[in-house]
């Protein structure tokens, strides 16, 4: 298993690599350039000269690329991943400062969603062509279509405007909050709105998974053996189900990690993902770039994380 | 996977046939069904999958028309009918088709939405026709010739998985869009393209193998007329259902960025300029959100429906089997 | 543990089972109307191409059907018991202990998530009052007794890690671990290589002697038949075609059908230069001719084969469902008889349902 896992480490190098040059690629073929901000009648052009040496815009290409690449290696330094262009903060801090946040959000949302499609998935497949499987079915349909940022927004009327139960935006409110009841409280129609589109998408697999183990040679053993159709279902069937839901849950930490973007931009959650939009909206490059990191370590972290607990849990996978 | 049984049901048909004209004094009744009378027949069995054809076209109709009747109803603002009522006729007894009122502009909504409806549908199968493109193109490749070329483009490919999808695109259409249509198709296309790719791949893969494919490579002929004309048939159907797939997700990725002001700018009508427009009069009228809404999501259902239909109807291994 | 043995009457009778799907191009007849019996340590040999409905009647007696499939009718009795009456609990006691039953496939029947000896403990703690710590000796014993080496080892292991002939001793050491009086083997050698069906079939037989226990076993390879059965049905599109001991069948075959099949066979003691085949393909359950279903395809086909045909009484418990006369000669009404006299024909000479 160790070795399984240094391999994989090892593999995913150049794929963080190649995810370094893709968005490093994108900052600098855009048109304009990150001191543009400065510029002005009253600016010299000697001080322009010595911003962009400051920022190693004077040199090469290639060479902006290793020393940027570099230096966001060493990510135990304060500096390491350059200074917000805007407001000149640290972005590592600015990033470990929104963190919280996003894990807050993206993990309540996460066991909402695992505490809710797993049994309903099991019981629509259990109970396949029953009312409870058409509502289920129907449900997980239609929550699948909603465009996750379309619910967020009805949401927040539905639930801010129209009933006036829950706040408007952010996480604390404005005078005397803060405390987990009044942040709870926050959290409700974000989580929400995250949640109900992974419900839906989450208890459809567990239904498929299901049907398509229930429907397996060594499913009619178990019947034969005489086990109660209780026994059969929920350990010879849902134990083979659940593995391969394991890889939803690789496919959801990357989202986990670098935050619900459009979501936490609606209900103007203070996490990474209204971060990273508003550093795209200011071309806060050194922001940017390492937001596009992040989501790419959170890609192969998850996919790393699902492939290790599947052979946890499939005794027939040996590293 | 799809293809190989394809082949194999053909072959069963072909067979079928023969052995029904061979029993010539008696003609086998069981209904002899070509591949595409079986596909259209299971598509038909599909109710949702009708309902989401049908809605489609509805709505491209809705989006083609109605701007053409109006003409240039969707944009032109009316200053003495802000949040006017829905009327038909204007108080000259002029024909306005704003059925859902006006907007905070004058704007008659119900043209504007038709408007709107337009564009994305137009994004979305613009954006769809790269991904498929471009899918088709490194998919066949890599599937065909295999070896390191393979290895390289799947590793690109894995480098795609890894971004973080709806982000870049925000990053390309801020850093060189400003509102531009084709910067927002291009944004979307090109970075949505992995999936088309790796199911092309993964058909050809298995295609390579099959006999009719190595017979025609041992007769000689020439890679690109192997691509085209044996290998890529078979593949088309797992293709058509990505598609019709991926149309729902680019409007959807397009109405996000329009919503978050990275798409198209405010004075422009999609789906998502309009519920950009209508957060900012959340309180007066609420029901401007609703519209493009619903729009939105009956486009997304409708094509999910179409292309699990689809995918039903054209996997010829989903005959009704018998022991 | 094991169910009463009564005396006189036989272990298992099928009195016209019909067994049918429903699917959305219509209702397929898998089993239409057969009936048969199995003695206490008989053997049965059940054959017929695939799409027969041999598998759909072994899983019809162990009521393990599934939609879109339904028993419709008839009995299933085991020791004069009606299996199909009895509620969906008591059904579970009957099964897996009174009768087991094995599956074609080895490599896919047992759970991969589970141990080996975990599955056979399993079906005995399930059917006895053993603890845990009891059933897994009583499984390793089991194991043993199939002939599997070093088995304490074995039964630890998960079925991916054993092979196909060794995972198929598994299957039939669960299906005997209760000791009961019928063992339906649906195909059980069909999925491996020639030298394990021999060893497996082997075990089987000597299996039957020590637990005096009947066996019902579905296969399409006369050969299998020919060395386990004492006797045979052989079934064509879901009814029984012809029924007889086995030396009758392979001796004096009656139904053109049967005769195909052991003309399909390749033997030693007849020099031919080519195998016969039986023309055509099995109809489709959709779409049956009308009368005999076998005329299609039979080389001795008559006017008079439109009617169904009657079940002819051969003797000696052989019926044949044929207009063929016990000799082989066109029937007494005639060949080219049509209509209702040909029915009442057929009628007359039926026999009724043992």
């Amino acid at each position: 298993m160790g070795s399984y896992i240094i391999r994989r480490l090892i593999q995913a190098i150049p794929i963080l690599f190649g995810v370094a040059i893709v968005s490093f690629a994108i900052v600098q073929l855009s048109p304009g350039s990150p001191i543009d901000r400065f510029r002005g009648a009253n600016v010299k052009p000697e001080t322009l000269a010595n911003l962009a040496r400051l920022y190693g815009l004077d040199q090469p290409i290639p060479q902006q690329f290793v020393s940027w690449i570099t230096t966001f290696l060493q990510f135990w330094r304060k500096e390491a991943w350059g200074f917000s262009l805007v407001d000149g903060r640290p972005v590592r801090d600015v990033i470990f400062q929104r963190m919280p946040a996003t894990l807050l959000l993206g993990g309540v949302a996460l066991g909402l969603t695992i505490i809710v499609a797993v049994p309903i998935g099991i019981l629509a497949a259990v109970k396949q062509y029953s009312w409870a499987d058409k509502i289920i079915t129907t449900f997980a349909t239609v929550g699948y279509s909603i465009p996750s940022f379309l619910l967020g927004i009805y949401l927040l009327y539905l639930g801010g405007v129209v009933l006036h139960a829950f706040p408007l935006f952010g996480m604390r409110s404005l005078v005397g909050g803060g405390s987990p009841l009044d942040i709870a409280h926050h959290m409700v129609l974000p989580v929400l709105s995250l949640a109900i589109q992974q419900i839906a998408g989450w208890s459809r697999y567990v239904r498929a998974k299901m049907l398509e183990v229930l429907n397996q040679d060594y499913v009619r053993t178990a019947k034969a053996k005489g086990l109660s159709s209780n026994r059969v279902t929920y350990k010879h069937a849902l134990r083979n189900a659940l593995i391969p839901v394991i890889t939803l849950f690789g496919l959801t930490l990357p989202g986990l990690l670098s935050g619900a973007v459009i979501t936490e931009t609606i209900f103007s959650w203070p996490g990474l993902g209204q971060l990273g939009v508003i550093s795209v909206a200011q071309r806060d490059y050194p922001l940017v770039l390492a937001f596009v990191m992040i989501g790419g370590f959170g890609v192969v972290a998850g996919n790393l994380l699902a492939d290790v607990l599947y052979g946890v849990a499939d005794p027939r996978i040996k590293y | 996977m799809v293809s190989r049984a394809d082949v194999s049901a053909v072959e069963i048909e072909r067979r079928r046939r023969e052995e029904a004209e061979a029993e010539s004094e008696e003609i086998d009744r069981t209904p002899v069904r070509s591949y595409w009378q079986l596909v259209r027949r299971r598509f038909r069995q599909h109710r949702l999958a009708v309902f989401g054809a049908i809605a489609l076209v509805v709505l491209a109709l809705y989006g083609i028309v109605v701007p053409i009747v109006t003409g240039g109803a969707w944009h032109q603002t009316h200053l003495f009918l802000p949040e006017a009522p829905p009327e038909l006729f204007d108080k000259d007894g002029n024909f306005t088709f704003a059925i859902l009122g006006y907007n905070e502009t004058g704007q008659n909504l119900f043209a504007r939405l038709a408007k709107a409806t337009q564009t994305s549908l137009e994004i979305g199968l613009a954006a769809v026709l790269i991904i498929v493109t471009i899918g088709i193109f490194i998919g066949s490749i890599a599937g065909y010739v295999g070896g390191w070329l393979d290895n390289l483009m799947m590793r690109f490919v894995d480098v795609m998985l890894s971004l973080p999808a709806l982000f870049v695109i925000l990053m390309i259409t801020a850093f060189f869009g400003g509102g531009n249509v084709w910067v927002v198709i291009l944004a979307i296309g090109i970075t949505g393209w992995t999936t088309a790719a790796r199911l092309v791949r993964a058909e050809f893969l298995s295609l390579r193998e099959v006999d009719y494919v190595q017979a025609a490579r041992a007769l000689g002929a020439s890679p690109r007329r192997i691509i085209i004309r044996h290998m890529l048939p078979p593949a088309l159907a797992p293709i058509v259902v990505a598609a019709t797939l991926g149309i729902a997700d680019s409007v959807v990725v397009e109405s996000a960025l329009s919503f978050l002001g990275f798409g198209l700018g405010s004075q422009e009508a999609s789906l998502g300029t309009m519920l950009e427009n209508a957060q900012n009069y959340f309180f007066s009228g609420p029901l401007k959100v609703v519209y493009p809404g619903v729009v939105l999501i009956l486009i997304v259902l409708s094509a999910s429906f179409l292309g699990d239909g689809l995918r039903d109807a054209l996997d010829p291994r989903q005959r009704i089997e018998t022991k | 543990m094991t169910g009463t043995r009564a005396g006189a009457g036989p272990l298992l009778e099928i009195r016209s089972l019909k067994t049918y799907f429903f699917t959305q191009d219509g209702t397929v007849k898998a089993v239409d109307d057969i009936s048969f019996q199995i003695a206490h340590g008989q053997t049965l040999g059940v054959v017929g191409e695939s799409g027969c409905g041999k598998s759909i009647t072994s899983l019809s007696v162990m009521r393990l059907i599934d939609r879109p499939g339904k028993i419709v009718d008839g009995q299933v009795l085991l020791n004069g018991v009606d299996l199909l009456t009895k509620s969906d609990d008591d059904m579970r006691d009957v099964r897996g202990d009174q009768m087991s039953m094995i599956f074609q496939e080895p490599m896919t029947s047992l759970n991969p998530v589970f141990t080996c000896g975990d599955q056979i403990a399993e079906a005995v703690q399930q059917h006895s009052t053993m603890g845990r710590r009891e059933a897994w000796e009583r499984a390793v014993e089991m194991l043993r007794l199939v002939g599997i080496p070093d088995a304490k080892r074995r039964a630890t292991e998960h079925p991916h890690e054993l092979s196909g002939g060794m995972r198929q001793r598994v299957m039939i050491a669960m299906a005997l671990s209760t000791d009961p009086d019928l063992l339906i083997a649906d195909e059980p050698t069909t999925a491996l290589d020639v030298t394990i069906q021999a060893q497996i079939l082997e075990l089987m037989r000597s299996l039957r002697e020590k637990n005096r226990m009947a066996i019902m076993l579905i296969t399409h390879d006369l050969g299998v038949v020919a060395e386990m059965a004492d006797e045979v049905v052989v079934m064509y599109a879901g009814k029984i075609v012809e029924r007889g001991d086995v030396k009758t069948i392979f001796g004096a075959p009656h139904h053109p059908y049967t005769q195909g099949l052991l003309r399909s066979i390749p033997r030693l003691d007849a020099r031919v230069d080519r195998l016969e085949v039986i023309k055509g393909t099995v109809p489709s359950p959709l779409n049956l001719p009308t009368g005999c279903l076998f005329k299609r395809r039979c080389p001795q086909r008559m006017a008079i084969c439109d009617v169904a045909p009657p079940v002819r009484d051969l003797g000696r418990d052989h019926v044949s469902r044929c207009w063929l006369t016990p000799e082989g000669e066109p029937p007494e009404v005639g060949a080219e008889t049509k209509g209702a006299e040909a029915e009442e024909a057929a009628e007359a000479l039926t026999v009724g349902a043992r």
